[in-house]
Order: C-alpha cells, then structure tokens, then sequence
C-alpha cells in the first residue's frame, strides 16, 4: 500500500488529497504550516474582509472530513527537508514522514518591504485568514488606510476598504494598477473603477518610507508624496515557498519545477498549485500561476499521476476578481500582444479584451463580461486564427466564430 | 403542509429550447431549464456567492453560474465544479394549459 503525502494544507494539498481518497489506495498525510484545516483565499481579500462571510464558508471541506476519510493531518507544523534518497519530509519538531509518492503544495510567501520604517506596527500583508483578522481588527481602529502595490490582491483590499467606508490611498509603481498582467489602457479602466468609488491614487511611485513613532503614521514616496495614515497593507506578490527544498535535489527555478505530468525531475515527486512552475502543453512554455482554478485543477490532477495515471495538465488558465460592482475574469496566457481586440468600450462599464498573436486569441480579459469569457476559452484552446473583424463585432455570437 | 404546484408566469411557448428562466414563488427566487423540451426547475442563487444561476449558461443539463464557474446539474442539484461548497435545491415541474408551475 503506497504512502501519499502532501507539503501543504492548502486548497492544492486538500483538493490532491480529496481526489487521492477517492480514486486510490493508500495512506494519506497531509501537513501544513498553518494550524487551520485547508480554505479557499479568495475570500480573505473580499467577502471575509468585509466581514460578510464567515471563515467556515471558506473551508475547502468542513473541519471534520479528513478524520472521517482516514486522511491524516499535521496541522501547524513546517515542513524542513526532504530525503530523496530515504523518502521521508522532516519536520520542524525532527519527525520524519515517510513517503512513496510526494506532492509539494506550499504556495507561497508574501514579499516584504526593505525599506526605512518597514518593521513599525500597523503595517500589515495579506495571505492567511491570521493576516486578514489583523487587518480586520485595524479596519476597526483606523480610517485612513494606504495600499502598497495594486495587483489583484492590492486592488480587491482596496476596494474592499473602500466599500467599508474607509479611507484608501493606492500607490503602485506602474501607471496604472494590474499594467503588468492585463496592460496599460485595461489597467485604466480599473483605475477609473477606483476613482469612481472614491479611492485616490498615486501611481509611478512607490514608498521611500514608513514613518511613525511604533505604529505607522505616515508613508512617504519617491516623489515626496506624504500620506498620514492609520494603517497600511501592502500587496507586493509572493516567492514560492521552496526553502525546504534546499539539498534536496528537487530541481527549483521560480518554484518547483515540473513537467506536463507535474512531476518534479525526482520520480515519484510532485508539485501543484502557486509553488508549481509547470510546463504547459498547450501553450508551449512555463507558467507558474498564482490562482484559484490553477490550485484546484493542479491539485486534482497531481493526485491521478500519483496514482500513475499520466494525464499531461493542459487547462486552459482562468482567474476572476471581484473589485466594487465589477466582476472581472481573465482566460489564456498572455505575456505581451501583437494585436488587442475589444468588444465594447475600454471603460469601467464592461468590455472584453482579447490579446492576439499570430491571428490567434491567447487570452482575453472581460470586465462584467463573464459569458463572453466563458464562449471564448474553446476558441483560445483551439489555437485557431480567428476573423478579428468578426471577434470586434458584439453582434456576432462568439460561438460562431 | 401537503406540496402544491404553483405558477411560476413562464409561459412555454416564450421560452426556447436551450435557455434559463427566472421566476419568484412565495419570494424564493427560482431558475427553470429548458433542456430540449424537459423542464428542471432549481434554486436560482449559487450556493458560492449568490450569483443568478438564470444569468448562467446551459449546456445539456449543466448549469454553469457566469460569477466564478461553479457548475450544477439542473436535474438533481448536485455540484459538478467547484467553487460552489453544497447543492441547490430542486423543485418538480408540470406544464399546465401552457404555462410551467413548480412544486412547492
């Protein structure tokens, strides 16, 4: 009977064990840095910010279902090592788990500010339902809020504070927020979003320092923009959590790097989800991507090649972001674009964005366009070239195309 | 209480083939499914975040909610793709002189 165990309660880990469970034989040990049951972290930037939504709705399963399946875990215990040679993951307290397969499903770390003031209180980052309660208790005692970085985790806080009735200044680096991902004109229509809603903005510049006598009180920027302020959260991406990795002889480049399979260059070692850097068929090229649907697909599918199914993982990426009244969803993989096509007008009132290489869709954005986002994933799968005229034209049904 | 069928105001003739509904009963908000001429009738609200599943897309008797993907199956509820965390609830359906009423 194989030994399967997992680095990481998160929703990759709990997702891979739930499918190990239930298609295969074995035991199961799943262990986890955090001393919570594995939840979903989309909501800790919205709904459970808001205190709209409870964390028990965040739990991938309730907390009773992995005794109940015979999956055991080892909850707020590190993972340190790994043996290769012996099969065993030691842990921070020296046990030693064995293993027959592996899956490494650490995610990530958040970056930190290296800057003067970065280690006063009241500024805070945003992972675990631990950092959310302590921005939760901070949104109680402060007004006026500053948001460093506005990626999808810095905007979906800012709007969330905002939507609070707080105060929110967002300062990012780029001309506008999300430029990097989604590109300049889309990122407008998202600062015209938090405009509208109140939020002001600083971008082309980032913080020189925090200042404050213990507690933040004031951020300073580049530029010299002072911003008094009760507390700051900052959203400035993540590092894969591979530390452990070290010496193992797992091969690591921009987390753990994997091939189709997701399986590590070490037999019988996997790896899903934030941490994973997987080759992806379709598209021809590594992705490691930090989102919700990656961790689940990755996690389930993980879990069949552990079980020595050998099902190559093609899906095609897709994330959304719910920001005020808006509900955007991005599809594909895109780095830059030959070509944009744009259903509708680049505004906040909803459009959809699709970037093209070659004649073919390898992404598209939708604001408030979430049909259009799910008729368009066939055509990017394909990897067809398609009529741009007829893609622009919003009376023609993207079915059809 | 003894179950009663009540109108649901979709009239069968006004809805095609392939396509979703919305009614409200007694103040519950409910989605109906044409699949080639059977009629399933369900909660309309996803049980992940309150999205319209009528505002969804219907393939075959999948239901798929347009806010974050979640998928149901309109015969029995029951949750095919995540996000959503539990089932919706399902209701009988009768046409009667034309117009579709749902068990309550």
């Amino acid at each position: 009977m194989s030994a399967h165990v997992i680095v990481g309660a998160s929703l990759a880990g709990a997702t891979a064990a739930i499918t190990l469970r239930e298609e295969g034989q074995g035991s199961i040990t799943m262990i986890g840095a955090e001393p919570k049951p594995p939840y979903e972290r989309p909501p800790l930037s919205k709904a459970y910010l808001r205190g709209e939504a409870t964390f028990d709705s965040a739990l991938v399963r309730p907390a009773d279902f992995y005794a109940k399946h015979d999956i055991r875990t080892l909850l707020g215990v590190r993972a340190v090592r790994v043996d290769t040679t012996r099969h065993f993951v030691e842990l921070e307290d020296l046990r030693r788990v064995h293993y027959d397969t592996l899956l490494i499903a650490t995610g990530g770390r958040n970056r930190r500010l290296s800057i003067p003031g970065a280690d006063l209180d009241g500024i805070y980052d945003l992972r675990t339902v631990h950092d959310a309660d302590r921005i939760r208790e901070a949104m109680n005692h402060g007004r006026r809020s500053v948001v460093v970085g506005m990626g999808f985790i810095g905007s979906e806080v800012a709007a969330s504070l905002r939507g609070k009735g707080l105060d929110v200044t967002a300062i990012d680096r780029g001309k506008t927020p999300l430029a990097r991902v989604l590109g300049e004109d889309v990122g407008r229509s998202i600062a015209e979003l938090h405009r509208a809603h109140g939020v002001r903005t600083v971008f082309e510049d980032s913080v020189a320092a925090f200042e404050g006598d213990g507690h933040v009180a004031r951020v300073v920027t580049r530029r010299g923009v002072q911003l008094d302020c009760d507390f700051v959260v900052a959203g400035i991406g993540i590092d894969p959590a591979v530390d452990f990795l070290d010496g193992s002889g797992i091969h690591v480049d921009n987390g753990v790097v994997v091939d189709e399979f997701l399986e590590t260059n070490v037999r019988d070692i996997f790896a899903a989800g934030d941490v994973a850097n997987h080759h992806h068929p379709l598209f021809r090229r590594r992705l490691r991507l930090e989102h919700w649907q990656n961790a689940v697909r990755q996690g389930a599918a993980a879990a069949h090649n552990m079980l020595g199914q050998r099902h190559p993982y093609d899906e095609i990426p897709w994330f959304w972001s719910d920001q005020f009244d808006v509900n955007l969803q991005y599809v594909g993989f895109h780095t830059t674009s030959e070509q944009r096509v744009v259903r509708g007008r680049l505004n906040a009132d909803g459009y959809l964005a699709c970037y093209i290489n070659d004649g073919k869709i390898d992404a598209a954005v939708g604001l408030n366009r979430a049909r259009d986002i799910r008729r368009i994933m066939p055509l990017i799968r394909s990897r067809l070239n398609v009529d741009l005229d007829r893609l622009q034209d919003e009376s023609i049904d993207l079915r059809s195309l | 209480m003894s179950a009663e069928f009540v109108s649901t105001g979709i009239e069968t003739a006004d809805f095609p083939t392939g396509g979703l509904a919305l009614a409200e009963v007694r103040g519950t908000k409910i989605a109906v499914a044409n699949v080639a001429g059977t009629y399933y009738a369900f909660d309309d609200t996803c049980t992940h975040q309150q999205c319209s599943l009528a505002e969804g897309d219907l393939a075959g008797t999948t239901v798929t909610c347009m806010c974050h993907g979640a998928e149901f199956d309109v015969r029995t509820g029951a949750v095919l793709a995540p996000p959503a965390p539990s089932p919706i609830r399902v209701y009988r359906v009768r046409v009667k002189a034309g117009a579709l009423q749902i068990e309550v």
